[in-house]
């Protein structure tokens, strides 16, 4: 699982990010908004930990913004003891939980872990990116057409979804998507990516996956002029 | 006096002619695939009491020029093939005959109709002077229209139709769906081949 921390406090960062790593999660640090911003558009992120209070640009307008662009990865926010209107702000603005400073680093760890767990399970009734959406209770993708997906291919295209734009490691694919299947191998992940690709081919999508064995990334553009 | 005049006999052998190169490019797609992409092939042209049917359901004049040049299937052909892009190859190979040119053409496949329906309409003009219908789709989307033909000619189907359309739609997505998986299977163990 890899995390994305964002605080401007040095100690405090260093901190949770040792902590975070002893659990066992990758972590990139961060030191304010816009650095935060900026390492969240090249990578995926399987949860974000973000403070308020920062530099250049509050956790607040980097959640906003992220939500805006369809990113819809699970935030923790950092609020000061006080700030009640800023955990209303933050929830309207789409995050998935706040932890009031000062905490204990056991409560911290615990919600990063409720929070990631839950997302490995989100359903979202209804995702749309670029021309095609994602039904969760019928498993249709639609664009022009309409096809069924089976639910590998669902979740699949969930997490690409997600991450759209980013490249994604194979590795990370397989440890999300085929968690509970620890047989599957690369093969497998590359013949799903495969039936996607046809898939979207079939509902007349313009959006398109990359990714091949030899640089063990996957892609999802909106559509096939920047691919 | 047949709506065909005299044409009714070179109708009958350019069906003949037509699905002899059929069989003749299913051949060399053999040889290239090392599998028959054709599961089957039909061939009719159109007979004399449909041809009048169809002529007054579309408002024309029972004659010879309906038939021959308003009417686009007085010769109608479907190639059932068992993988999707088989469908197109056998579409670009028909459409290089020298005899023949495309007049008209509907990618439903592509653009599937709202029901369901998916298929590869294709219009031949042939020999400047006949039009041919040829259909091509899988065998799922003609298992299919098999299925919907069924429910949309019979007088009273019993329960509930909207519910029936909607399952049918379901069906040809989920369809849809299995073709994209087969071919994609098929192009794997092609590739492992090599």
């Amino acid at each position: 699982m890899k995390l994305l921390l964002a605080e401007d406090t040095a100690d405090l960062n260093r901190v949770v990010t040792v902590m975070l790593q002893h659990s066992g999660f990758e972590v990139d640090s961060t030191f304010d908004g816009q650095e935060a911003l900026e390492r969240i558009q090249e990578n995926g992120y399987d949860g974000i930990i973000l403070d308020i209070m920062m530099p250049k640009r509050d956790g607040i307008s980097v959640l906003t913004e992220l939500r805006k662009q369809g990113n819809i990865t699970p935030v923790l926010l950092l609020t000061a003891k006080a700030e009640v209107d800023d955990r209303v702000a933050g929830l309207d603005a789409g995050a998935d939980d706040y932890l009031p400073k000062p905490f204990a680093m056991k409560e911290l760890l615990a919600r990063v872990k409720a929070m990631t767990r839950r997302r490995t399970r989100y359903n979202k009734d209804r995702m749309q990116y670029a021309d095609f959406s994602l039904d969760a209770e019928t498993l249709a993708l639609s664009a022009e057409n309409t096809v069924r997906l089976s639910l590998k291919e669902f979740e699949l295209l969930q997490m690409l979804v997600i991450h759209a734009e980013k490249e994604l490691p194979a590795e990370q694919l397989l440890g999300t998507v085929w968690a509970a299947e620890p047989d599957a191998g690369e093969d497998t992940l590359w013949l799903y990516v495969r039936y996607l690709q046809r898939k979207l081919q079939s509902v007349a999508s313009e959006a398109v996956i990359t990714g091949s064995r030899e640089t063990g990334r996957v892609m999802l553009h909106g559509d096939n002029a920047e691919a | 006096m047949s709506i065909y005049g005299n044409h009714a006999s070179e109708l009958e052998r350019i069906k003949e002619q037509l699905l002899a190169d059929i069989q003749e490019i299913r051949g060399h797609m053999t040889a290239e695939l090392g599998m028959d992409p054709i599961e089957h092939l039909l061939g009719r042209v159109k007979s004399e009491e449909s041809m009048r049917e169809k002529c007054r359901r579309k408002g024309l004049p029972e004659t010879e020029e309906s038939a021959l040049q308003a009417i686009y299937d007085a010769i109608g052909i479907r190639v059932v093939c068992a993988f999707l892009d088989d469908v197109y190859t056998i579409r670009d190979r028909l459409a290089s005959l020298p005899y023949c040119a495309v007049a008209e053409e509907k990618d439903y496949i592509r653009h599937a109709k709202p029901n369901g329906y998916r298929s590869y309409h294709l219009i031949l003009r042939v020999k400047d002077c006949y039009f041919a219908e040829i259909q091509l789709r899988t065998i799922s989307m003609d298992t299919w229209a098999a299925l919907e033909h069924h429910l949309k000619y019979k007088k009273n189907v019993q329960g509930n139709i909207r519910l029936i359309e909607q399952e049918l739609k379901r069906c040809a997505d989920e369809l849809a769906a299995t073709d994209a998986s087969m071919q994609t299977i098929r192009d794997m163990m092609q590739e492992t081949d090599v």
